[in-house]
């Protein structure tokens, strides 16, 4: 008995579940961490799937992991290294593109191209989106409050929120308020008039969301990535050293020099509820294990849906469950290439590529990427983040030659043949990828070695992400905060005492930023001081 | 990285230091030789040459510009004569200074405005019901700084005596090496000078005539090091160093009023609406937080602080930027935002933002000066500014 | 001549306002630029013998406070409570009519699907539990968003309580749906596509939006629950009521009288200028003018208080609403149903179509299929017609108001055919009745009713364009920051359409 009994177990090694594990770890507890698959890290990982070419295969850029985990959890002592993107590269077919540089005016010179007007403009909305993301930053490190409750530990928790508020000025507050119920193109339409520079950061908007820029509710989510950080620098995106994976491992060895006990390829198969307790796991092989807490690291769909049994749980809440809304929307592309593939536009392999580049070339061709997606396709012509991590990071590919990183929206889960034709429609999606990059960069096509394509059903398959979304659930205004994943159970907790959700599905949401993990084990370990 | 300016092919081949930096997106020399003095004296004794093409230029066109240029400025440039330059605040509507510059009224209804930062989207965006043109400039134009005791005469060899009728703050179209130009009698120096306004083709020839022109009058080319020792003696404030541009604060206590930097006397309070007036008005009537003030760090204080560890007294040789606090019996009452030794003078000066009531001259305060890593108190009294004037600015 | 009170623009808010404000013995002048006065709301003849019973079709918004304090109905005003039945007709198939009473509507919708016909009672039971929290939303001004003293402070808690109210379960639902879209709110509830494209429509009037974008359900919500009024003969019988009130109370009105410029000093409201240069006094103005024009067209920028151009430029008012009047000399018949009359009919069978005929809207683009909301105002009123003939309000959606290549004689032909074209797959006999039509594109209206983008609601009713941040937080109360000017548009809180509640509430706010 003894040592199949934990503390706490957490189902997934992903990075929320490893940063959860992590905390529990540091606080005394004895913690066991359960992933499915051969390697940690969920959708962070890094696989060399052609020899000498290491992909970053789900997740290929950081900003948004906390400062203070990487403090805490002194995540640079275990390896992680984050090199920082200096620029982003808007290609152009018939123009320069657009180049944002790390230097203030020689972005202006480039805007001023496009419209003097926004060139000038442009460094004020930064400083703008500092100031909000600076509002927003408390929160994110909050367990969100329950508005309808009366406890005063969680009115105590309300009036904080209030005094936020209340401490903002009148501008900053319809700031907010637009923030949350804009579109990304309406938003910045309040901002600048050049279309190349809306849809270039208009992107920020939609990433992760099966969305459009047009879309309601999507100024937020350009917000949310502008609270990235690296070295207190808002905005700052980076790459980890080694590829995504290292974040992962970095948290994990971390996790394992504190205490945490980790296995890999080991599935769960169920989560045991005694009297309406979790009681522990039962593993695929038909193992159990017993703990006071268990941790779901997986999506909210497949806690509830594929690990607990339907009796443990009322019909309501499952009901509530199945409308949150996962839409996986995006696909991803890694090329391995034989050389440096030019861009027409701006040719060589100058500070212009080491950064992200965007296949955005307007707002049209963006909102059409998201129209095809709307009607159960994949965009013939998509929008593409590609970052060639090579450049700046030589340990990823052989000398000379180049890992690329394409993420791609949309690629719609719910193809209109059925998310299963997916497999039979997933190369033709790479095509329509490559095709598109290649108008860019007519060399591509020659220099490609070898690609991997990932659809969202494949990111379903292989990561377990639900409908392959890498947010686990849509941030959507009606899914973010105290609603995520649902109204009545967003405080990490579940319906099903000592059962726990520590990643994306719950408040605040995707991206590589460990919050939602550090955020569940300061709540559960709360909960044990009570107890 | 910065640009080159229409200059630079010269100012590069002489800069022997190779210090540059990067001033609004250009290449801006700091000295071209590793210390300033000569360049200082230059400016003080003959002339000085400066590239002071970075300045950001517009120019408002149109029916409405006298109205709109009123609105968007302190002054009330309605009654500007043509030919007439002035020198006003830009707010915002909170009354806080966004930029500081010139207004030169070029025709009836055309005016050239200049910036320390940009300002295009400014005047666009408060354009709206007004017909007026806004047109940046700040590429085609390139500008020179002639500036010191025998600017006047370097320019007469090149434009004739008619120059000597230039009236301070007054403007002339005028012909150098067949280049059609501008000259105001303006300038950052507090001293005689002009500036000439070229258009960016006619850059090199205006240089090599001036320098050739100025070379019996002792005329040196000049880097923003000595620029910065001068316009201190001047009482001059730059801005991101003095004050900060409005919008680019983030918390309000940055920013600051025209009254609470000096620069109230460029205020026009009682006439037709303008941006800030509001707010002007009130803290005109209410009084305002804070001053800026002049100050002369006592040189005997000075000495003695060195003498208790046996040290010389030493200051840099440029000027400083970095802001340290101001003292009054004991409580800290604002902050020195640029000081620097005065070659001519023989004084440590300092420019000064402190509490309202602290402004009167002849107060005495106290600076903070680091000595062997020690912060000790110097003091320091308040005086008028400009600390150098001299009558031949004017005349 | 001075007035306590002038109104600029005498379409039903403003004529609303003025009636509400005379009442309270002030001396109140209404300048009208238009001919006659009603604005949008007027009814308008299209064709000799046809009239419209006004631009905006739909009565149903009209508030019953304001039919009972302004005594309407002694000034003619005849209404009948609400019972809508909207049709939706089919290509194929029997259609679908919507009855107001939701009991016989389960019938209809049962013919389509036994599931959505027995949840379709619940979905109006959730509505009307919801009902009474958003009316009263809807019926007051918007609370402030900087709330300063307690009064104010109170106004908040009182609100937030009055959410808590409906309860833990509720209020998380309505928190939740707020931000849908409708096509996914309606997803959760319903399987058919012809009663999900039928109910959605409301939501998406005058929109800049598609059944699939983010915040519709809430617009839909709102719709609903403040349906209370259908009043015969339509927007042009209310304006003739209001008309009528006014003249009672003693309210000047001129037509033709164009303001040029509102006139400030020093912050404080003057008077008008109108276009011929003539000044009228007053210390108070109320604007039922869109608040784009109000502010950056009739007042000089310099007057403009601090930081209220911006965002006011800012203010969405793209118009996606087309309007086409046909006059037909027989009845307008179904094919689904034949041998009937329905006077309001929504024709688009799926949310696709619908989100298809947004997406034109936003390439600037004419929609292939665009959705028709139809009403046959002579049915109820058979005045508006030579007898056995019918008048046809088709309201169009959705319709850019900056057409890519603007708006030629090619392209307006283009609108119609498309239009007719739908229409003739329901109702294939109603082309060859026609005998006359008339088309109004937004920039038809633009020009017309003077509404900044031909948009109807005067700004687009989005999540950041309504409650407290319509038209803008500070003059989201009716008073704006100049002194003694009013807004009482539909660029206010609640918005746009019949329903007088702009006028009304602005005219309490008036001091």
């Amino acid at each position: 008995m003894s040592d199949r009994s934990y503390d706490s177990i957490v189902i997934g090694g992903g990075h929320n579940g490893l940063v959860c594990a992590a905390y529990l770890a540091r606080a005394g507890q004895k913690v066991l961490v359960l992933e499915r698959r051969h390697v940690l890290g969920g959708a962070a990982v890094t696989e060399e799937l052609y020899p000498g070419f290491k992909y970053s295969v789900c997740s290929y850029v950081v900003s948004l992991l906390r400062p203070e985990i990487i403090r805490d959890l002194q995540l640079p002592k275990y390896g992680l290294e984050i090199l920082p993107l200096e620029c982003s590269f808007t290609p152009e077919l018939d123009g320069p593109g657009l180049v944002r540089w790390p230097d203030a005016d020689k972005t202006r010179r480039e805007i001023a191209r496009l419209s003097k007007r926004d060139s000038e403009v442009y460094p004020l909305f930064g400083r703008e989106m500092a100031k909000v993301g600076r509002m927003v930053k408390p929160i994110l490190e909050m367990v969100p409050p329950d508005p309808t409750s009366l406890n005063p530990a969680n009115l105590m928790e309300m009036l904080k929120l209030g005094r936020l508020f209340g401490r903002l000025s009148e501008e900053e507050r319809i700031l907010q308020a637009k923030m949350f119920t804009m579109s990304a193109i309406d938003f910045l339409d309040e901002w600048f008039e050049s279309d190349l520079l809306k849809a270039t950061m208009g992107v920020s908007g939609i990433i992760g969301t099966f969305q459009g820029v047009r879309s309601p509710g999507t100024a937020y989510v350009l917000m949310h990535h502008y609270m990235g950080e690296i070295d207190g620098a808002f905005r700052a995106w980076g790459i980890s050293k080694g590829g995504t994976g290292m974040i992962s491992q970095a948290i994990a060895e971390s996790a394992k020099n504190l205490g945490a006990e980790i296995r890999t390829e080991a599935g769960v198969a169920q989560i045991m509820v005694r009297a309406g307790r979790a009681k522990g796991v039962v593993l695929e092989d038909g193992t159990e294990l017993t703990a006071r807490h268990v941790i779901s690291g997986v999506d909210p769909h497949r806690t509830f849906l594929g690990l607990c049994e339907a009796g443990d749980l009322d019909a309501e809440f499952l009901a509530s469950i199945k409308k949150f809304k996962m839409r996986g929307s995006s696909g991803k592309v890694n090329l391995a290439l034989d050389r440096f593939p030019e861009f027409t536009c701006r040719p060589g392999d100058g500070m212009h590529v080491r950064g992200d580049l965007a296949i955005a070339p307007s707002v049209d061709y963006l909102e059409r990427a998201f129209d095809d997606a709307k009607y159960g396709d994949f965009s013939r012509r998509p929008f593409m983040n590609v970052v060639i991590p090579s450049l700046l990071d030589p340990s990823v590919a052989p000398p000379g030659k180049h890992v690329m990183s394409i993420f791609v929206q949309y690629a719609p889960y719910a193809i209109k043949e059925g998310p299963e034709a997916w497999p039979e429609r997933r190369e033709a999606f790479g095509d329509a990828v490559i095709e598109t990059l290649a108008e860019y960069c007519p060399d591509l096509e020659s220099s490609i070695l070898h690609r991997q394509v990932l659809s969202p059903w494949d990111i379903e398959q292989q990561m377990g992400l639900t409908e392959g979304n890498i947010f686990h659930g849509e941030l959507s205004l009606e899914q973010l905060f105290f609603m995520r994943p649902t109204p009545l159970w967003a405080r990490y907790q579940t319906p099903i005492r000592g059962l726990w959700m520590c990643a994306s599905g719950t408040h605040p949401g995707g991206g590589i930023m460990g919050a939602s993990g550090a955020n569940a084990a300061r709540r559960i370990l709360k909960s044990r001081v009570r107890a | 990285m910065p640009l080159p300016s229409p200059f630079h092919e010269r100012t590069a081949s002489l800069c022997e230091s190779l210090k540059f930096k990067s001033w609004a997106g250009y290449f801006a020399v700091c000295s071209y030789e590793s210390h300033p003095d000569p360049e200082y004296f230059a400016f003080r004794n003959s002339a000085g040459l400066l590239d002071i093409t970075p300045l950001f230029k517009y120019e408002l066109s149109g029916e409405d510009s006298a109205a709109f240029v009123s609105y968007m400025a302190t002054r009330d440039v309605s009654a500007l004569k043509i030919g007439r330059v002035t020198y006003s605040c830009f707010c915002d509507q909170r009354g806080k200074v966004i930029d500081d510059g010139t207004i030169s009224r070029l025709d009836e209804q055309r005016f050239r405005v200049t910036t320390g930062s940009p300002a295009y989207a400014w005047f666009l965006q408060n354009s709206r019901g007004f017909q007026v043109e806004v047109e940046d400039v700040s590429e085609s134009i390139a500008a020179l700084a002639i500036q010191g005791p025998n600017s006047r005469r370097i320019l007469a060899e090149l434009v004739g005596p008619g120059i000597e009728d230039l009236r301070f703050f007054g403007l002339v179209a005028a012909r150098i090496a067949g280049v059609e130009v501008e000259i105001t009698r303006t300038g950052y120096t507090g001293d005689l000078g002009f500036e000439v306004w070229i258009p960016r083709d006619g850059a090199l020839s205006v240089w090599d005539a001036v320098m050739a022109a100025g070379k019996a009058h002792g005329i040196m080319p000049v880097g923003l090091d000595a620029l910065d020792i001068v316009r201190i003696e001047a009482g001059f404030l730059l801005q991101d160093v003095d004050y900060f541009s409005a919008p680019r604060c983030i918390i309000e206590s940055r920013k600051s009023t025209p009254y609470e930097i000096g620069l109230g006397w460029t205020v026009a309070l009682d006439r037709s609406p303008f941006i800030g007036q509001k707010a002007l008005r009130e803290e005109k009537q209410r009084g305002s937080d804070w001053g800026f003030v002049g100050l002369e760090i006592s040189w005997e204080g000075i000495e003695e602080i060195y003498t208790e560890y046996g040290l010389p007294p030493s200051l840099p040789t440029q000027a400083c930027r970095m802001a340290v606090p101001v003292y009054s019996t004991g409580r800290q009452v604002g902050q020195v935002t640029s000081s620097t030794w005065s070659p001519i003078l023989k004084k440590y000066l300092a420019l000064a933002t402190v509490e309202a009531k602290q402004v009167e001259i002849g107060n005495q305060l106290r600076v903070e000066h680091t000595v062997e890593y020690e912060r000790m108190r110097v003091l320091a009294t308040v005086v008028e500014r400009p600390f150098y004037d001299p009558e031949r600015k004017r005349t | 001549m001075s007035y306590d009170l002038i109104i600029i623009g005498a379409g039903h808010n403003g004529l609303t306002a003025a009636a509400a404000q005379a009442a309270r013995r002030r001396k109140v002048l209404v300048l009208e630029a238009r001919a006659e006065p009603g604005g949008l709301a007027a009814g308008l003849e299209f064709h000799p013998g046809f009239r419209t019973s006004g631009v905006l079709h739909d009565s149903s918004g009209l508030r019953s406070s304001v039919i009972t304090s302004l005594g309407l109905e002694s000034h003619g005003l005849r209404r009948r409570p609400i019972s809508t039945s909207v049709f939706a007709p089919q290509a194929e198939g029997p259609g679908l009519l919507l009855h107001g009473e939701p009991s016989r509507a389960a019938e209809e919708i049962a013919v389509h699907s036994t599931v959505d016909a027995e949840r379709y009672g619940r979905f109006c039971e959730f509505q009307k539990k919801i009902g009474p929290y958003l009316r009263n939303l809807l019926n007051t001004a918007p609370p402030d968003i900087s709330p300063r003293g307690f009064g104010q402070f109170w106004d908040l808690f009182r609100r937030g309580m009055g959410l808590r109210r409906l309860g833990r379960e509720d209020m998380f639902e309505c928190l939740r749906i707020g931000p849908l879209s409708v096509s996914d709110w309606l997803g959760e509830w319903f399987e058919s596509d012809l009663l999900k494209a039928n109910l959605a429509a409301p939501a998406l009037l005058g929109t800049w939006a598609g059944p699939r974008s983010a915040g519709t359900a809430a617009l839909l919500l709102m719709h609903q629950s403040v349906a209370e009024n259908e009043v015969i003969g339509g927007p042009a019988a209310l304006v003739r009521a209001l008309n009528a009130a006014c003249e009672a109370r003693g309210v000047e009105l001129r037509c033709g009288a164009r303001v040029a410029r509102i006139l400030v000093d020093a912050s404080k409201v003057k008077g008008v200028e109108l276009a011929d240069g003539q000044v009228i006094d007053s210390t108070r103005v109320a604007s039922a003018v869109d608040p784009r024009q109000t502010f950056l067209d009739l007042i000089d920028p310099r007057e403009l208080p601090l930081g209220l151009a911006e965002p006011i430029s800012n203010w969405r008012c793209r118009g996606t609403t087309a309007k086409i009047h046909l006059a037909l000399d027989g009845p307008l018949e179904f094919s689904s149903r034949p041998g009937q009359s329905f006077d309001a009919v929504r024709i688009g069978e799926d949310l696709t179509g619908i989100e298809r005929a947004f997406d034109a809207v936003k390439y600037r683009r004419l929609p292939e299929a665009p959705h028709l909301d139809i009403r046959v105002p002579s049915l109820l009123d058979p005045g508006l017609a030579p007898d056995g003939m019918q008048v046809v309000s088709i309201q169009v959606h959705f319709v850019p108001y900056d057409l890519d290549g603007g708006w030629t004689d090619d392209r307006r032909a283009d609108l119609i055919e498309s239009s007719l074209a739908q229409l003739s797959k329901v109702a294939p006999s109603c082309r060859d009745r026609i005998v006359g039509h008339q088309l109004l594109t937004p920039v038809d209206l633009e020009r017309d009713f003077g509404t900044s983008g031909g948009h109807i609601h005067h700004g687009e009713q989005a999540l950041d364009q309504l409650l407290s941040l319509r038209p803008q937080a500070r003059c989201a109360r009716y008073a704006t920051p100049i002194s003694g000017l009013y807004l009482c548009g539909s660029g206010s809180h609640p918005g746009g359409g019949i329903s007088s509640a702009p006028g009304m509430l602005a005219a309490q706010a008036i001091r």
